[in-house]
């Protein structure tokens, strides 16, 4: 790799694992009690709001990239923040991605659960933290599940953080801007040796994602 | 640790009333009183759709009454088992000791009270078995477990008996019989087969249409029960519109009349009850009144029980037979037999009571 040096390789990934990381916590730390209050819970709006999540997860996502750069730009509603072409702005943009998959696997596996199961749980005096603590236990194939796919999102994600990163080399270059980048450069070795490595990173996780899924499989 | 019924109250429903909306509608269930009492098990008997379970959940407290209330005894813990139990995710283990770690109970005491629940409705060979893979009868029997482990002072039981054959049903009650005993529980169980009620009921509440009959000791409702469509439930399927004659005796058409256990006032209308143990083909056997001639409609033969209907007065009566003993082994349809019943054993319900 002529033009890719291997400390550059090492930051691209690591800043590639900050923002995803990032991303993916924050959509988890928001989506979960979303999906949970929306799978247990009936209340007017409830089917808008699923039809929302619904949509969301199968939202472009040079759209939502659209969407958060119109909000970051200099004269947008959220201008004055600053986070144009910075790499939290591609956080925001990436949570706008994941959030709706965390969000809609997390209420399908809650309204798995039997209609009655949080009135069998209440009725053996169960506290409320420990209920939601059997909860997630209960729901943690359908979990994992949910930080593959978001995970597997927002990774592979090239359009919006393109958007509101500008792939700008040191600050907002990531692993999947960088790989297009050098493929419309022609620099394909280094297109390849960084697509091998987005690849690595994903199997690693995935992986890894899964053998926790199948140890505690029922 | 044996904890005999003292009939000290646990836990009372009084003058309550529970409203529901569902997508079948608005459904009301009221209750004046109705109390659960240690060691004692009530069985609630009723149709589907009476408010059984609305009932039991508001007895566990995950139902609140819109008005009255649900009294509970100092320290009392209630449980419910559902019809569906859920199995949690983890070992039987885990299931059955699952409430008292959330409760902030030590490990080792956690594990030594879930053994023990589990040993005492015989599942303990299967704690560290997964508890999804449990079979249907299995996972009723770590849900009683479970809410044994808790010691809860009243323990309420939503169709317990559930996908269960005879033996299973059998093995549960004798197994449910014993805990209660021990530990001197007060049990509610509902129910809508009185055959299933009887297997553990002390005393025995009827609700229909989400109100409550009549309740009392098991013998006593069975055998005098409040009206018709509470003697149906029961298990009194013998019934006929009749009038109360002079004598002692009442009248069902011109030529059909029964004796009666009561002496209502003469000319008065009403129904006769008998349940079918009561009645007897062929006159001359025991101690009966001979109410007259019938025709044998239908013979169904379990195994055990011929289940005889014989045509009488216009009505299909029904008895039992032992399964190829006597009469059971000769009878045919459309024989004609003699009927007859103990005086005792035929209830006069007031014309106002249907």
């Amino acid at each position: 790799m002529t033009g890719l040096g291997q400390g550059e390789l090492l930051e691209i990934t690591l800043r590639t694992l900050s923002v995803c990381g990032s991303a993916l916590a924050i959509a988890l730390a928001l989506g979960l009690p979303i999906g949970i209050a929306l799978g247990r819970r009936r209340f007017p709006g409830r089917s808008a709001l699923v039809t929302l999540v619904n949509s969301g997860m199968g939202a472009p996502p040079v759209v939502v990239g659209l969407a958060v750069a119109l909000l970051l730009w200099r004269s947008g509603p959220l201008g004055g923040l600053g986070w144009m072409y910075t790499p939290t702005a591609m956080v925001a943009a990436q949570v706008l991605i994941a959030l709706p998959l965390v969000v809609g696997i997390t209420l399908a596996a809650v309204g798995g659960l039997a209609d009655d199961w949080e009135l069998q749980v209440r009725t053996l005096g169960v506290p409320a933290p420990w209920r939601l603590w059997l909860l997630l236990r209960e729901i943690r194939l359908g979990l994992l599940a949910a930080v593959i796919a978001a995970l597997g999102g927002i990774l592979s994600e090239v359009g919006a953080v393109m958007q509101v990163g500008g792939n700008l080399a040191g600050e907002t270059r990531v692993l999947t801007t960088a790989i297009l980048m050098y493929t419309q450069m022609g620099a394909f070795e280094e297109a390849l040796g960084l697509a091998a490595v987005l690849l690595g990173l994903f199997l690693v996780l995935a992986g890894l994602l899964t053998a926790v899924q199948q140890s505690g499989r029922g | 640790m044996s904890a005999p019924p003292d009939g000290r109250e646990v836990l009372a429903a009084r003058d309550i009333a529970v409203e529901r909306r569902s997508r079948h509608g608005r459904f009301r269930l009221e209750v004046e009183e109705l109390a659960l009492r240690r060691g004692e098990v009530l069985a609630v008997l009723g149709p589907n759709g009476a408010g059984k379970s609305t009932l039991l959940r508001t007895l566990a407290g995950l139902e609140t009454p819109e008005v009255g209330r649900v009294v509970r005894g100092a320290g009392v813990v209630a449980t419910l088992v559902f019809q569906r139990p859920a199995a949690f995710a983890g070992s039987v283990l885990h299931n059955a000791g699952a409430a008292l770690l959330g409760g902030g109970h030590a490990r080792a005491e956690v594990r030594r009270r879930a053994l023990a629940a589990l040993r005492s409705f015989g599942i303990e060979h299967l704690a560290e078995r997964r508890a999804a893979t449990l079979s249907g009868g299995e996972l009723r029997r770590l849900a009683l477990a479970r809410a044994m482990a808790l010691a809860p002072t009243a323990l309420l039981l939503d169709e317990p008996y559930d996908d269960l054959d005879v033996a299973g049903q059998a093995a549960l009650t004798r197994d449910l019989r014993r805990a209660i005993a021990e530990t001197g529980v007060a049990v509610a169980v509902v129910t809508h087969d009185l055959r299933r009620a009887l297997l553990l009921a002390d005393r025995i509440a009827v609700l229909c249409d989400g109100r409550l009959q009549q309740q009392g000791p098991r013998a006593e409702v069975l055998a005098c029960p409040a009206g018709p469509r509470v003697a149906r439930l029961v298990g009194m399927d013998n019934l006929a519109r009749a009038v109360a004659l002079p004598d002692g005796w009442a009248e069902v058409d011109a030529s059909h009349r029964t004796p009666l256990a009561s002496a209502p006032p003469a000319g008065a209308r009403g129904w006769i009850g008998i349940r079918p143990e009561h009645l007897k083909l062929d006159v001359g056997r025991g101690a009966g009144e001979s109410i007259g001639k019938g025709r044998v409609e239908s013979l169904v033969d379990d195994g055990f029980t011929t289940h005889v209907e014989v045509s009488w007065a216009g009505l299909s009566l029904r008895t039992h037979l032992l399964s190829g003993r006597g009469l059971a082994r000769s009878l045919a349809v459309g024989d004609p037999v003699s009927l007859s019943v103990r005086p005792e054993c035929v209830h006069w319900m007031p014309e106002d009571s249907e």
